[in-house]
């Protein structure tokens, strides 16, 4: 099989299990369907030459953040499928809205002057841990350190909004 | 520079400091930090400096709006009374220590030099926000407040990394003084046309943390749901810093796409003015007015956005500066009535529940007339000369009829001030005298005489700005 | 000269955008028809993947590594929000035991 049917397949299988995902009722199927959409992305990113960006998008997206749903979602227990209360009106306006963005979207991507190839220039092992590593510890030092106050603060966060309070009911 | 480490640290020893401390002294504690972090920020002045390979910019401005944002910081902090007081609020120590961090991200988004320094000072910002708008935990109200804040904020996060990521594309750099020179060196047709998609994105997700309509309709929910304390961090320093951000980028780097956002920029800030004025005159509650009340001022902040003028820079921060004092008393009354009225009245916190105020507590009626009379922009405020400046930059650049609409609209907002300053004196009521503790009541004083110092000497100010 | 992989050879870069601007717009779609919290927060995390997609491309169509790191950024960053989101979100299951924020209309007088 040619390489460029290899991407179109993918690229519909994205589309189609990223639908999936806001169209199932239960929220459980969403989450699955999430995950093969995480797992679409990573083969994309292995077709793109960034391997480290793959193994990081799988184990981070659809290890860690897609587990953490999982489990507020069994801790709640929605088996029972909740009857959604958007009405149809909005659920039109939003399609509308999403419709013509898409639109726009493509039409001024498709008469476009892309910038040209690199040719001699390129370098395949940008995507490389070795040659990302060189730039996340050097040029981007300072975001690097300054993620670190965005966890403390979401970590601080959870605890404060997720704990029990004194006299709370434990669910 | 320093002040952002300073600020980190501070905020982690605060939380030590909660183990062994009461709530007092913590309190004291932070504004102290919050002063030194600020004398930190001045330090740099006069010193055009990149820091840590070139992603952190200090210039006069960045440290004028870094200022601007701590001071606010700091009255918030002196005004937060409730803390450690009551069953919902018994870890004061996180609350201050989440709020010496959110700004530190407020000052990334006013002194950055790289797209990722803006995103992750924007996340820090937000996160910490998030946090603090739902921190009244059985509080229904609050609840739906911040789940409402936190979609729309990661929702907008999407618009402004598409945005970002559409620019990458097409000048394939993320320092904003590189894409500057690209912007400006290379002509714009034959520049890739999804760069100007994504310029559009980049203005849209942040205006929707600035709140300008269309993508104010989150707003009033959060800021009515929100605690108050909480509702004057978020009017005063999430919209000074995104304002910055914006206005750096937009003026800046954006400058020479000139025809590319003039015209939806303009409509924008027409509509925030009409959408913002006319709603708040319906408003029976004064958290919702105030609400409103902030989204107009984004209206008359985005109308300078396009005047290039060499005083705009001063005149946007003299308006910030004004706004942020009248604002932060308006809530800090607002706290005081509505902790007096809970218990007497269903919803304390509209407009009946100041009635009568001036005949016990001439002090709070008198702080609160004078911040709305800010707020209105009547002469002798500070908010009269924000105006007067943001309305002669934009004039002289001949922009002539949302300058007229902007005027046609502060007249209206003069109206649902003065309902306020009407309850306050001429409508009779029963409110006893409100004890107030000492801290607040510095605080409280010192913000007024601000207000009445820069409506007097204007040059005092902006001579420095 | 090192080869160039050969989907970068044969996919022009406009196919990447257009994939992440479709995936994006079904991210919007998602959240402004979905009432459920947890599927509104997924389609948001669909509109951060196609951006992560988008910049991922740029990246290696251009052999410049900073947009990959900008991609592990944006998901440093999700974490985060993950984390106070699903928190802000079991609070309110607490209070109201449901997580349809239509039932929350408390603020609309």
């Amino acid at each position: 099989m040619e390489i460029s049917n290899i991407w179109y397949f993918l690229s519909a299988l994205t589309l189609l299990s990223a639908l999936m995902v806001i169209m199932s009722k239960n929220p459980i199927h969403s989450v699955l369907y999430l995950v093969f959409t995480f797992f679409c992305i990573s083969a994309h990113y292995v077709l793109l030459n960034a391997q480290f960006l793959m193994a990081v998008n799988i184990i981070v997206y659809a290890g860690a953040i897609m587990v953490l749903f999982l489990f507020v979602i069994m801790m709640f227990d929605l088996k029972k499928n909740i009857p959604e209360s958007k009405s149809s009106l909005t659920k039109l306006a939003g399609s509308v809205v999403a419709g013509t963005l898409l639109v726009i979207l493509i039409a001024i991507v498709r008469k476009n002057n892309i910038p040209a190839p690199l040719g001699d220039k390129f370098n395949s092992q940008t995507g490389m841990v070795e040659n990302l590593g060189q730039v996340l510890y050097g040029e981007f030092l300072l975001p690097f350190e300054l993620v670190s106050i965005l966890f403390f603060v979401a970590m601080v966060g959870a605890v404060l909004l997720g704990k029990r309070e004194a006299g709370e009911r434990n669910f | 520079m320093t002040a952002i480490i300073a600020l980190s640290l501070f905020g982690i020893s605060n939380l030590f400091l909660g183990f062994w401390f009461p709530r007092k002294t913590i309190q004291l504690v932070t504004l102290l930090f919050l002063v030194v972090s600020m004398a930190l920020t001045v330090s740099d002045w006069n010193h055009e400096l990149l820091w840590f390979g070139n992603m952190f910019r200090t210039t006069n401005t960045s440290i004028n709006f870094s200022l601007i944002i701590q001071l606010a910081a700091f009255f918030v902090v002196a005004f937060s009374k409730a803390f450690g007081q009551d069953d919902e609020h018994t870890h004061p120590a996180e609350y201050y220590a989440i709020m010496l961090f959110s700004v530190v991200g407020a000052i990334l988004m006013v002194s950055f030099d790289h797209m990722i320094v803006l995103f992750v000072g924007l996340e820090i910002l937000s996160v910490a926000m998030y946090v603090l708008t739902g921190s009244d935990k059985r509080n229904l109200r609050s609840n739906e407040a911040a789940i409402k804040y936190f979609l729309m904020g990661s929702f907008t996060t999407g618009f402004l990394l598409f945005g970002i990521t559409l620019v990458y594309g097409a000048t394939r750099s993320f320092y904003i003084s590189n894409i500057g020179t690209i912007l400006t060196t290379t002509a714009p047709e034959s520049m890739p046309s999804f760069l100007f998609i994504g310029v559009l994105l980049i203005i849209v997700g942040l205006l929707f943390k600035v709140s300008a309509a269309p993508f104010h309709f989150w707003t009033p929910d959060v800021y009515e749901g929100a605690p108050t304390i909480f509702t004057m961090f978020m009017s005063t320093i999430v919209k000074t810093a995104s304002f910055a951000a914006l206005f750096q980028l937009v003026s800046g780097i954006f400058g020479s796409l000139y025809t590319v956002w003039v015209l939806p920029v303009y409509f924008i800030s027409m509509l925030t003015l009409v959408v913002g004025n006319i709603s708040a005159v319906y408003q029976q509650s004064v958290k919702r007015m105030l609400a409103f009340s902030s989204i107009s001022h984004a209206g008359y902040l985005i109308l300078t956005v396009s005047s290039k003028q060499i005083s705009t820079t001063s005149s946007i921060l003299y308006y910030s500066l004004s706004y942020t004092l009248a604002t932060v008393v308006a809530f800090a009354v607002l706290i005081l009535v509505s902790e007096y009225q809970s218990a007497r009245v269903e919803k304390p916190e509209n407009f009946s529940s100041f009635e009568g105020l001036a005949k016990n507590n001439p002090g709070l009626a008198l702080c609160f007339s004078i911040s709305m009379l800010s707020l209105a922009g009547i002469p002798l405020t500070a908010g009269f000369w924000g105006k007067f400046f943001i309305f002669s930059d934009t004039f002289s650049r001949n922009i002539i009829y949302p300058v007229i609409l902007a005027i046609l609209m502060s007249a209206v907002g003069i109206y649902y001030y003065f309902k306020g300053i009407i309850a306050v004196y001429l409508k009779a009521g029963e409110i006893e005298k409100i004890e107030v503790p000492t801290l607040f009541k510095m605080a409280l004083w010192a913000c007024t005489l601000g207000t009445i110092i820069l409506g007097i000497y204007p040059s005092l100010v902006k001579s420095v700005f | 000269m090192q080869s160039i992989p050969e989907i970068i050879r044969t996919i022009p870069l406009t196919n990447y955008i257009m994939l992440s601007s479709a995936l994006f717009c079904i991210g919007i779609l998602g959240v402004l028809t979905r009432r459920n919290a947890i599927i509104v927060f997924m389609a948001i995390e669909l509109m951060l993947n196609a951006v992560n997609l988008l910049l991922a491309a740029f990246s290696s169509y251009y052999s410049d590594p900073s947009g990959q790191i900008f991609v592990f950024f944006i998901m440093a960053v999700a974490a985060a929000e993950v984390a106070v989101g699903l928190a802000i979100i079991v609070m309110i299951y607490r209070n109201i035991q449901s997580i349809d924020i239509g039932v929350l209309n408390k603020l609309k007088n």
